[in-house]
Formats: structure tokens, sequence, C-alpha cells
């Protein structure tokens, strides 16, 4: 994109320009750049595949690139290996914690660089205990007896530790690579804390993340990359999520929530005082035909596990459900496919796919009845289905034939609903249908669950992404506590109404929809 | 020292991080560590309990004879179960795709045939170490090439390498005893001081030797975190392939010797070294439950030869028939990794 007219020489600490990196055939990068600042926070953002890794590999030595030029710190390299990058100050924060279970905190911290006894070739276990002791408490406050093992300490802490470990060489720059990934809220604001200190006593940061809203908070600057070059490079306060989202996938906002104008037909699913033992009491909720209908809720507010007692992996304890105009009972998820539902469940990898199984008899397997004949399958009509399916869903394989396993998420994600599309479910319950997977793919799903709508199904779908149901549905319900305390008309409602709704901080204002 | 963290100046505001309250272990650790403890606790007990049984059993079994007398039988076995310890701890604990060598007590059975042989051909003691040395070390550097320059599991490449080298050992012998006897073997089974058998006191030091390189220097530390966690190796700049590659080459090192032992021992090579490998594998893995971190290490495998040594011997003076005794590895085995497994999978939860 734009070269090196822009950035100002001296104050770059990284400067990668005009980078193209081919792997066989595929290109990764084609003419990316990348300048970081000096002494700031520098996010990286880009979807799957859109050559964020393949940059990071690039710095770090482990990937040459074909064209273009390194600069660090003023310097001009031909090419760099991982010792010599680590020579430069540059050390990465891995994603997944690259820490032996089994050492103690001071042999995982000195690992590769240990003291020895002076004057033998023996370890000084001593120093490296009092050493790690005295460094995580007077710069982390972290005390851990001196016996832990790295295997017993939470991911925070881990981390802590790999961060300590780059800090004892003295670097000039950290990547961090998805960083949050395994840390809880409050650990993450501990991290971002951290960050901000490292910043402040010069050490520049290059921050990867998926999260948008990280990014928004802890940086200074942002680079978007797309399709292996960067698309922009912004100040952060000069921006918003929506803007970089809408940069990352080249889409109008309005393209992120494809959503169809759908004449809703006849009452389809009707709920009356539908309760769990406590669970959820009193649910009273109709869904049409074409009708998409969002549910959220805090965990444990009961609205998972509406949807699992709709499939039948448990039992109302109270209420009826009614199918047009007939009083149904699913006692079984087997009952429940029988009366046409259909559950795409949150954790696809376990519950929604066979992954060592093929695309083909994945997109079958819930209707195996129907492509066989007495007894055996009838491979040719479970291909001639699958195919089908694979075109209509633009599922993402090398072949039918290739195992789910190999699949990205957002095409397991839709194959996990071709499987019902080839029953004709007509009732969708799908558990945060979006979760894990790249913006393109998001979209793709939402679209696809709009093009269910215009064939008369209902659509049920449970997330906690305020923004994905505001955009993908036509009304919102909010658990709280049990029950549904909210009913919102998604075109009226602001994001903000939601979440007020959804942590209870409206509890006054009830109003029982 | 150049850990010395330049960077760790006073001006850092160091009460920024004292509101962190990352609190210490979590207690879900805490019943891993109390079951760690039982076990380890368990085993040594069980050890002790073992022992003053055959003492009390068998009264001659609390002798500084008998003892002596164990641990030169031990020597050979020992020198073998360190070998593999040093595969296991390089090459992982997990015992299908982690580092385990069973090419090694085929390696014992030709080391010594080559040694007997180039005895019995007229060649000097010098000749004949260097000879069955050489022959250990080149199976081992063939199971070195074949795991990290193929990428061969362990389990295989050592499998088809046992194969061949048991092979090789018929063909050199004929499947025949290769008498062997020199003044260097004479003094090597004879009696040390105390009586002792100085094979009792070459375990002894050549235990110490190597714990003191795999416990206590910066190599060893590196050999534990290539086996445990590769990646973590790698990212620390270790050169993960060479120090698998080292394992091996010394555990084949150390077949060549319990090879030369042997030959003192059993004064010549005889046939079925094979029979070895069972007790040697049986040693390795008991030798984890020593540790407090399950985790093999020289000392817990010595123990664990001592154990197994005493266990053969106590059945043999209370008469208790010695085709019990692969039983009881068999069964040592199974409760041994079973317990090490659970409690592993306890603690990466």
């Amino acid at each position: 994109m734009t070269t090196s007219v822009k950035w100002q020489e001296t104050d770059d600490i990284i400067r990668l320009s005009g980078i193209i990196k081919r792997f066989g055939g595929a290109q990764a990068l084609s003419d990316a750049s990348l300048a970081v600042r000096r002494g700031t926070v520098h996010g990286l953002v880009g979807q799957n595949g859109a050559g964020k890794s393949t940059l990071i590999k690039l710095l770090a030595g482990l990937h040459e690139a074909d064209e273009g030029a390194i600069e660090i710190d003023g310097v001009a390299y031909a090419g760099l290996s991982p010792q010599q990058v680590g020579h430069l100050g540059i050390h990465f924060i891995h994603q997944d914690r690259l820490l032996v279970p089994t050492f103690t905190v001071g042999e995982a911290l000195f690992l590769g660089r240990e003291p020895r006894i002076a004057g033998t070739p023996f370890l000084d276990r001593k120093l490296m205990r009092q050493k790690s002791a005295e460094i995580l408490d007077r710069y982390f406050g972290l005390r851990l007896p001196n016996s832990a093992l790295i295997g017993e300490l939470t991911a925070a802490e881990k981390q802590i530790v790999q961060i300590t470990r780059a800090l004892l060489d003295n670097p000039k720059v950290l990547v961090f690579d998805e960083p949050t990934a395994a840390l809880v809220r409050r650990e993450a604001e501990l991290l971002f804390a951290l960050i901000r200190r490292l910043r402040d006593e010069g050490i520049t940061i290059l921050y990867i993340s998926h999260y948008l809203s990280e990014i928004v908070d802890l940086c200074d600057t942002v680079t978007v990359l797309r399709n292996g070059r960067d698309v922009a490079t912004l100040a952060v306060g000069e921006t918003s999520v929506r803007e970089i989202g809408a940069l990352m996938v080249n889409r109008d906002i309005a393209e992120l929530y494809p959503k169809p104008k759908v004449a809703h037909g006849s009452p389809f699913l009707e709920l009356q005082g539908l309760g769990l033992a406590n669970r959820y009491a009193d649910v009273s909720l109709t869904l049409h035909r074409g009708e998409v209908l969002g549910l959220t809720g805090l965990v444990g507010s009961g609205a998972k596990e509406l949807l699992r007692t709709l499939f039948g992996l448990e039992t109302a304890t109270s209420g009826a459900v009614v199918i047009e105009g007939d009083t149904v009972f699913s006692a079984s998820p087997a009952a429940a496919t029988a009366k046409r539902l259909a559950l795409v469940p949150e954790d696809r990898r376990r519950d929604g796919v066979a992954l060592d199984l093929s695309v083909t008899e994945n997109t079958t397997l819930a209707s195996l009845d129907r492509f066989s004949r007495a007894g055996l399958l009838d491979k040719g009509a479970e291909k001639r289905k699958a195919s089908e399916l694979i075109e209509r869903l633009q599922i993402k394989t090398d072949s039918a034939d290739a195992l789910v396993r190999t699949l990205s998420g957002g095409n397991q994600q839709k194959v996990a609903i071709a499987k019902w599309l080839s029953r004709q479910s007509e009732i969708y319950l799908l558990d945060e249908p979006s979760v894990g997977v790249d913006i393109a793919a998001k979209v793709e799903i939402y679209t696809l669950i709009g093009e269910l709508a215009e064939r008369g199904a209902g659509i049920i779908v449970l997330s906690s992404d305020i923004d994905e149901l505001l955009g993908i549905t036509d009304r919102v319900l909010v658990f709280f506590r049990g029950r549904i305390t909210r009913e919102f008309i998604s075109a009226e409602t602001s994001p903000g109404q939601v979440l007020a709704e959804l942590t209870g901080a409206n509890e006054t204002l009830r109003h029982v929809g | 020292m150049s850990v010395d963290a330049a960077y760790l100046s006073p001006s850092l505001p160091a009460s920024a991080g004292k509101d962190t309250d990352v609190t210490s272990v979590p207690a879900r650790a805490l019943g891993r560590k109390l079951a760690v403890f039982a076990l380890r606790q368990g085993s040594l007990a069980v050890f002790i309990g073992v022992l003053v049984y055959f003492s009390i059993a068998a009264p001659f079994f609390f002798t500084v004879g008998n003892i002596g007398n164990v641990l030169g039988q031990s020597a050979i076995a020992g020198v073998l179960a360190i070998g593999l310890t040093i595969v296991i701890i390089a090459g992982g604990s997990n015992v299908v795709t982690g580092g385990i060598d069973l090419s090694l007590a085929a390696n014992m059975g030709l080391s010594a045939a080559v040694y007997a042989s180039l005895v019995q051909a007229g060649q000097g003691d010098a000749v004949a170490i260097i000879g069955a040395l050489g022959t250990g070390l080149l199976i081992g550097a063939v199971n070195a090439a074949a795991i990290t320059l193929a990428g061969i599991v362990p389990l295989l490449a050592t499998l088809a390498v046992m194969n061949v080298v048991a092979g090789l050992e018929l063909v050199l012998t004929q499947n025949t005893v290769v008498p062997a006897s020199t003044e260097f073997l004479s003094t090597l089974s004879a009696s040390g001081p105390f009586g002792i058998p100085v094979l009792a006191y070459l375990l002894l030091v050549f235990t110490a030797l190597v714990a003191a390189v795999v416990q206590y220097t910066p190599v060893g530390l590196r050999l534990y975190a290539v086996g445990e966690f590769p990646e973590a190796a790698r990212a620390a700049g270790l050169r993960v392939k060479l120090f698998v590659s080292g394992a091996f080459l010394a555990s084949g090192l150390c077949g060549g010797l319990s090879g030369i032992l042997s030959v003192s021992y059993l004064s010549g090579s005889t046939t079925g070294a094979g029979d070895m490998l069972l007790p040697v594998v049986v040693t390795a893995l008991l030798g984890t439950v020593f540790s407090r971190r399950l985790v093999p290490t020289i000392g817990g495998t010595l123990l664990a030869t001592l154990f197994v040594s005493f266990l053969i011997n106590g059945f043999q003076l209370l008469n208790i028939s010695s085709t019990l005794v692969s039983g009881v590895q068999g069964l040592l085995i199974l409760l041994v990794v079973s317990a090490t497994t659970l409690l592993k999978r306890k603690g990466n939860q």
C-alpha cells in the first residue's frame, strides 16, 4: 500500500515494507507493510488467513520473505534468524504458554540461560529460586511457594512467568500473540495494565488479537491486514471497532448483518408457561414461521437450559410445548428430531460434528434413514445430497470426502447446520452459532439463517454477542435469573438497552414480555 | 551473570502490581499434591516393608554379603535402566509416543558378544572395551538417526533396531556361549573393600556421575525441557533433535558398558540377553514414583533397580518360584503406569 513517504524514519523500531511471501502457489503476503513506532502499543488485526501469522513468523525469523525490506532499529536486514531476532531485542509471548509443566518457576524462567555455581558446571538452584521470587514479587506482586510447579499455576500466572522470561532479556520489543485467549476478563485487564506499564517503561509492544474491543482499549495504533496486504494503519483515537471490523472484511457494516425482510407466517412453536425446576420458570413465547427469535442471558440465566429442554436434553417440569397446534412432549433428542427440531450446539467440535468423519458422512448423519434402502446406505444418494449442500452453503472443503477436522471453524459450523438441512428440519435452535469463526464465515452463517427464515423455518438464536443478536433477529428476549424479563424489537433497540437488561441493571423497570 | 536483569531498575512502580491479588497455587493442586505425596511415600513404605519382611523371613537377607551381592547383580540392569531413564527424560514419559529404547537389552547382548569374540580372537582388553563401547555407541547412533532424521517414533524405531541387533548377535556367536576370561574381567567380578563386589561399587559410582550431570547441570535441566515440552525448549533456543540424539547415544553407550559388565559377571557372552528388557523397562518406569514431580530421575531409577533386585533375591531366598517374578514385574508396570498416568491427567486439567 502506501509506502515509506508517510513514515517518520527515525521513530520506527520495526519497518517491514513491501513484503511478499508465497507458499507453493498460495500467496500469503502480497505487498504487506508494517511500521511500528518506538514506545507505542501497536495492534495488528486481520481475519484468519489475512496473513497475520505469516507476517509475525517472518519477523520472528521463522519464515523468509520472497521480496521486501526488513528494517529493525534503522538497520536493514536481508533475512533474519530466530537467534538474531532475539539479539535484536524482539521477544515473542506465544499464545500457548511455552513453559514446561514439571519445572519450578525458577527453572522455567532460566531455562536456556541457567546460572551456574561459580567455578563449577552445576546449576545454581538457590540463585534461580531467589531471583525468580524477587522478580515476580517486586514487579508483579506475585508470590508463589518455592516449590510451585508451572503445571500448578493458573493461566494468568503462567503468562506472567512467560512475560518475565522475556523481560530477563531486556527486550526492546515484545510481541503478544492472542495473549488473552485463555484468560478470564479480570486477568485480561491485569494484563492490559501490565502492557501499558511496559510501554511507559519504553518497551514497544506489538499486539495481535481477534478481539477488536481489546485493540481499541489498549493500542495507540492499529494496522489492519486483509488478503495479505495492509489495508490501513489508523490511530486508535480516530477510529472505532466498527470501522476496523469493516476494513477487515471490506464490507459495509450493513452487510455484516444481512437480514432479509421476511413476512411472518402462522404461529409455529408455542411455549406455554414452560418451567424447569431451579433453572427457569413460566416461559411463554410464540415463534412464527419465517421468524428469527433471539435469546440472551448471562450464564445460569436459564436461556441455554431452555434450548436444551426444547431439544429433549432436559425434561420440563411444568407447562407445555405446542407445535402447530399439537401439544408435544419431547423427552429425548430423537423425539425432538422427529418433530422437525434441530439443535446446533455451542461446542461444535464436541457436540455438533463428528470431526473424524467426512463432510458427506456428517451432512447425512442425522438422517441416515432417508439415505438407506433395506438397511443399507445408498452411497450415491448420500453423495448427491452432500454435494448439493456443499454448493448451497458454500462449504469450503477440498472434497466431499475430506474429514471435517480439516475444515476451518466457520465451515465446520456450516456442516453442523447442513446436517439438519438434509433432514428437512424446520425449527432451528442455534446456540452461539458464530462463536470462534472469522468475520467472513460469520456473515455466511448469518446469510444462511436468513435463507432458512425465507423458506418458512422458525429459528431461535441464543447468543451473547448483542450486536449480532440485534443484527440478525426480529425480536430479542432477555433472560434474567430464570425468567424472560424483557422483549425487544431488534430493529428499534440499541445494544446498551439489552446489556442493561441482561445484567439486571434495569431490574426496577421490569416489564415482562 | 548475564541474567542479572538490568530491567529491574528501582524506578519501577513496584506497588502497581500489588493490587493484582493473583493468589498462589490453586486449591485443586492440593489434592494432586497429596496424591503424589501418598504415591511417593507409599512406594518408599512398600520398599522398606518388603526389605523388613524379607529380613525377618530369611535371616540371611539382611547381611552385608547378601546386600553386596544384590548390588553387584543389579549393576548390569542398573546401568541399562539408567540409559533408558536418560532416553525417557529426553523423549518424554509418554509410554507410546515418548522416549523409549527397546534395543537396550539386545545392545548389551551384542556388545558382550563383541567383547568376548575379540578376547577369543586374541585381542587385549583395551581393544575389547573399545569394541564393546563402540558397538553400543553405533547402535545408539542408528536409533538416533531413525528417530531424529527419519522421524520414526522411538517405540517402533528401537523395536526394529532391537531385532536387527539380536540377529547380529546370533550371527556373531552362532547362538552359543563365548567364554572370555582376562585379568581385567576377573578384577571386575571380584570382591572389593568390605567383601562387596567391585560391580556394586561401579554401579554406585556410575549412578553418581550420571546423576550429577542429569540432575545438577544445565544440560540435565534442558534434557527435561526437551522431553516434557519440546516447543518450550525450542522457544528457549534449545536444539531439540540434538538433545534427543545425544540421549540415544548415551543410552547406546550404557548398553555397551553393561555388555562389558555382563561379560565379566558371566565370564563370557551368553544368549538370552533379550530377557533383560522387561526388568529394565519396569525399573525405569518404577523410578518415577520416587520423584516429587513424578518424572524419571537417575536416583529414582537406582532405588527402583535395587527394589526389583531385592524382590528377586528375596523370592530366591524364600524358595518362591522364580516364574512368579515376571508376573510381579508385569503387575508393577501396570500399577505404576496407571498411577502416574492418572495423576498426570489430573494435573493437566
